[in-house]
């Protein structure tokens, strides 16, 4: 087979398993829908294996969607190492968490079964379109439907109150992204006539070698005002996708939704669409430098503010939704200094290590019977010990101990911004660095609050189940990959090898400098700082023997608990304006000018009828009468016009 | 004005078309007037015919057989709506004792 028809196949697969499992899911047998939803994903995961291994790239035309006058649009797919680098990440650990949703949502009836298999096979589709598609409106396509299968997905208990409203919540955020991104699009299209990437990059100046865009040769563009403006509104939409400052109030409600999409979606894959963005759009922002800077300094800002917030939080998921944000600005700040193969290859081991945390915190919440209030859990290292070993592997990877992944990639964007020319670097990496440390510390307190010490007097259930195997596979497979998968690139600590860098480089702008070895003590030092506050927690939270900081300081821990106050701002800033505005709206324009025009439009009618309507005697003489007056009157006038 | 030919003998066209006007007058005036509804019915073929009259006159009098033809067709037509307006007026009647056409009055606005 081609790699044209291959690249279609990969978008294809999900996309057929989701039409038919929403078509027929719910009438057909539950082993149906346990088959087809995942296994749609393996397949696409198989074709991506396939595609991956044969070297395969390319920039493929299918149709011309949109011709008008010397405009043309075209269905074109991208597939380069970058693209497939993503459906990667997106199909491998999306096949994992589809496969381990089977057990999760065993408990849910059929048509909701098949329901929650469609919104994930869909929402796998859409966002292969995001990262294959090789022009801007098919890539806007895909970002508006990932929010879609994202709104979904969250709102997928739709009795619950709060799930609808984080839904809601979620969507009109995400919206705001979209306008962002289609803004951007229409700034690079008034620019330079046309919205493929070869186009668009060709005009930057980029090199685009037949197949794939090479490392950009950047030359001052004379139109670096609108290329600016442009790189500003794409980064809008990847903040409010990314859920990164200050478009990030969406991402903790966000874990209403059932834990395999907070996972996938909020996690693993959707999240870091916007990393993906700043990647693939990087001939632009090279040359963008003000835009560029933007993201690093959002990125770290959003990940030192989410680390914070994380140390207060009870419920689970909500400390894991937001160490993910803070784990996307580590991301965000890799691809704003341009070390961007750093960032992607985070954006990799956080697919691993969080994944495989949201999935084994599952299991947790599964055990105790939906409670997610980690001070009701206490003692569970006993009762639940393969969870426990594998939630604990996350631990490590997310606090950087080596030799788990985290450790390498955390350590290669720390090192890239600390031996970055320029204040920037310093600055952000002086960030990241604090960030580091506060990581070790609110993950040591969820491990420790969760799984050490007694059981909690509040605990739902004193003696919980293991998960079923199905369960228990997929967050193993990822347990592995949390723990070998540094060995792709263990160069951050000067030797072997750096796979995932020069795989990436190929596509994206080489990191243009070089770290020494101050790097590597460096990064260890951090690890070890950051392991010892992961153990520290223990002291503050099981054995209480450390008075907790938080007694010291009431007032910053109520700041932290309401998350900086952010949402109450959104809600007096925009929300009670806007329904202010719309109170003003419906008593001053509508109630008088809409519906009063329209009732005094029907009240004179209504009048001028019934003066109308006293013609209407009822007596047939009447009508009689007027109709042979009318025929004499006719005649008369007929006679008359022939007479003269 | 014309002639026709009644059996040899000529005679003027405007006296059947006098006759004709003065049976369509009386026609209308009947169902003007007149409150029983079958009277009501009786005018109107009353004023059928007065046409037909005038119809087959002038036909007569040009030597022109459609006049013939459309007097046949009224008749048709005629007997059509007696049908008609005879099968609603039996159903009035059945439903209730029916005088005068102006108790008919439920449309009134």
């Amino acid at each position: 087979m081609n790699t044209q028809a291959l690249a279609l196949t990969i978008l294809l697969l999900p996309l057929a398993g989701g039409g038919l499992l929403a078509g027929r899911g719910w009438r057909m047998p539950r082993v149906v829908t346990q088959i087809v939803g995942p296994g749609v994903v393996w397949a696409a995961f198989a074709v991506t294996l396939y595609l991956f291994f044969t070297q395969s790239s390319g920039d493929f035309t299918y149709w011309t969607w949109i011709k008008s006058g010397s405009f043309e649009l075209p269905f074109n797919l991208l597939v380069d190492n970058l693209s497939l680098f993503m459906c990667l990440v997106i199909t491998g650990v999306g096949a994992l968490i589809v496969t381990y949703s089977v057990g999760y949502m065993a408990h849910e009836d059929g048509p909701s079964y098949a329901r929650f298999f469609t919104y994930m096979d869909v929402f796998i589709f859409s966002m292969l379109l995001l990262v294959l598609a090789g022009n801007f409106v098919f890539l806007i396509i895909g970002w508006a439907l990932v929010g879609l299968s994202s709104y979904f997905l969250i709102g997928f208990w739709y009795q619950r109150r709060s799930a609808v409203l984080a839904a809601r919540k979620a969507f009109v955020m995400n919206v705001i992204g979209d306008v962002g991104m289609i803004l951007g699009a229409f700034v690079l299209f008034v620019t330079y006539h046309a919205l493929t990437y070869r186009q668009v990059f060709g005009s930057l100046g980029t090199q685009f070698c037949g197949a794939c865009i090479s490392p950009s040769q950047v030359r001052h563009a004379s139109d670096s005002g609108s290329l600016e403006l442009a790189a500003f509104l794409l980064l809008v939409g990847a903040v409010a996708k990314s859920a990164q400052l200050p478009l990030h109030t969406w991402l903790p409600d966000a874990m209403e939704g059932p834990t395999p999409v907070s996972a996938l979606i909020h996690a693993a894959t959707m999240v870091t669409a916007g990393v993906y963005l700043v990647g693939r759009m990087h001939p632009i922002y090279d040359v963008a430098v003000y835009a560029h800077d933007a993201v690093a300094i959002i990125g770290a800002v959003t990940a030192l503010f989410a680390a914070t917030i994380a140390i207060v939080q009870t419920d689970i998921k909500r400390v894991l939704a937001y160490s993910t944000m803070s784990q996307i600005g580590y991301m965000f700040l890799a691809v704003g200094i341009g070390a961007y193969s750093a960032g992607f290859f985070h954006l990799l081991s956080h697919a691993f290590f969080k994944a495989l945390l949201f999935m084994a915190a599952g299991n947790v919440i599964h055990a105790m019977h939906d409670e997610q209030d980690m001070r009701k859990y206490g003692g569970l290292w006993r009762q639940l010990r393969p969870t426990s070993i594998m939630f604990l592997i996350g631990c490590l990877s997310l606090v950087g101990v080596i030799p788990f992944v985290g450790f390498f990639s955390k350590e290669q964007i720390l090192g890239a911004a600390f031996s970055r020319p320029g204040n920037l670097g310093l600055a952000v990496w002086g960030v990241g660095a604090v960030t580091a440390l506060i990581t070790g510390f609110y993950t040591g307190r969820m491990w420790w609050m969760s799984f050490a010490g007694k059981p909690s007097a509040e605990r739902p259930v004193a003696h919980p189940h293991e998960a079923p195997p199905v369960m228990l596979i997929p967050v193993g497979i990822l347990a592995v990959l949390a723990t070998v998968g540094g060995l792709l690139q263990t160069h951050v600590l000067g030797f072997g090898t750096s796979a995932v860098s020069d795989y990436l480089d190929k596509v994206v702008t080489p990191q243009s400098w070089e770290g020494g070895a101050i790097d590597v003590v460096i990064g260890l030092t951090t690890m070890v700082l950051a392991t010892l506050l992961f153990l520290g927690a223990y002291r503050i939270y099981v054995t209480q023997s450390w008075r907790p900081w938080t007694a010291r300081f009431p007032r910053v821990q109520r700041t932290l608990e309401r998350k900086y106050y952010f949402d109450e701002l959104y809600n007096a800033v925009f929300v009670r304006s806007m329904d202010k505005l719309a109170d003003a709206g419906y008593r001053d324009v509508e109630a008088p000018v809409l519906d009063g025009g329209l009732d005094r439009t029907g009240a004179t009618a209504r009048r001028a009828a019934s003066y109308a309507s006293l013609l209407q005697t009822g007596y047939f003489r009447n009508y009689t009468l007027v109709f042979v007056a009318g025929v004499v009157i006719v005649a008369v006038l007929l006679l008359a016009r022939f007479a003269s | 004005m014309g002639t026709l030919d009644i059996g040899g003998s000529q005679m003027d066209t405007s006296w059947f078309l006098l006759l004709g006007a003065i049976l369509f007058t009386l026609g209308t005036v009947g169902v003007l007037v007149r409150r029983n509804p079958l009277i009501i019915l009786i005018s109107i073929e009353l004023m059928l015919n007065a046409v037909n009259l005038t119809l087959v006159a002038f036909s007569r009098q040009l030597q022109n057989m459609e006049g013939q033809l459309f007097a046949l067709m009224t008749m048709t037509v005629a007997a059509a709506e007696a049908v008609v307006g005879l099968a609603i007026l039996v159903d009035i009647f059945r439903a209730r004792d029916l005088e005068d056409i102006d108790d008919l009055s439920e449309l009134k606005g």
